[in-house]
């Protein structure tokens, strides 16, 4: 199963899709696109404590965050 | 005024303040009511928070955190070293390589999140577009 994590108030909120599930995929992407088009940022864990930012979506990445826009503090 | 007739104000006014009293006191009990239940949702976001930053942070940013309370990160263009410490604001530290403190820098996402959130999104933030990052930071230096 993949897992896409959108930060919010109550820490986040998980959506898990089976990446062999074609409608589940095209249901994640399209989540994707909506969430990056609101200004979120989209990164990958790689392992490790790595990560790495995508602008597109990635139907292989196992773990996918997502968090609202930087602003100055 | 009869001795009657004051007994029977008194009772009056009694009844009036008793039945004042009630809501009041039902009120009270809900407001109380509805803060603890805002306080464990509070919590419990913030632990939810927590264990998401651990479960992204290195192993080495985790034995920091877990030892010290904070972590480092390096930026992802300049290689330098910054400390994210659990706070809502200002609460990210640049080093010069010395070692020296030489600014401590604002940025986070846009809305209310736990702190985790937060501190998990600067890090991601530096250590993949560190420029773009400080773009949008307010600093002391």
């Amino acid at each position: 199963m993949a897992t896409q994590i959108v930060m919010d108030a109550t820490g986040d909120t998980r959506h898990e899709f089976n990446p062999a599930d074609a409608s589940a995929v095209a249901e994640a992407e399209n989540r994707f696109k909506e969430l990056t088009g609101a200004g979120f940022t989209a990164a990958v864990r790689r392992g490790d404590g790595r990560s790495e930012l995508i602008r597109s979506f990635d139907p292989t990445a196992i773990e996918t965050l997502f968090f609202p826009r930087l602003q100055g503090g | 005024m009869g001795f009657k007739e004051i007994l029977l104000h008194v009772a009056f006014m009694s009844v009036l303040i008793f039945c004042a009293l009630i809501p009041c006191l039902a009120l009270t009990e809900t407001v109380a009511r509805y803060r603890a239940c805002a306080a464990r949702r509070h919590v419990k976001a913030e632990q939810k928070a927590l264990s998401l930053l651990k479960e992204w942070l290195s192993p080495a940013q985790r034995a920091q955190y877990e030892r010290d309370g904070h972590f480092e990160v390096m930026g992802s263009h300049s290689g330098k070293r910054y400390r994210i410490r659990p706070a809502g604001h200002m609460n990210i530290d640049e080093f010069s390589e010395h070692g020296a403190l030489v600014a401590v820098w604002c940025f986070g996402p846009h809305g209310y999140l736990p702190v985790g959130d937060v501190m998990l999104a600067q890090k991601i933030a530096l250590e993949t577009n560190e420029t773009a990052a400080l773009q949008v930071a307010n600093s002391n230096h």
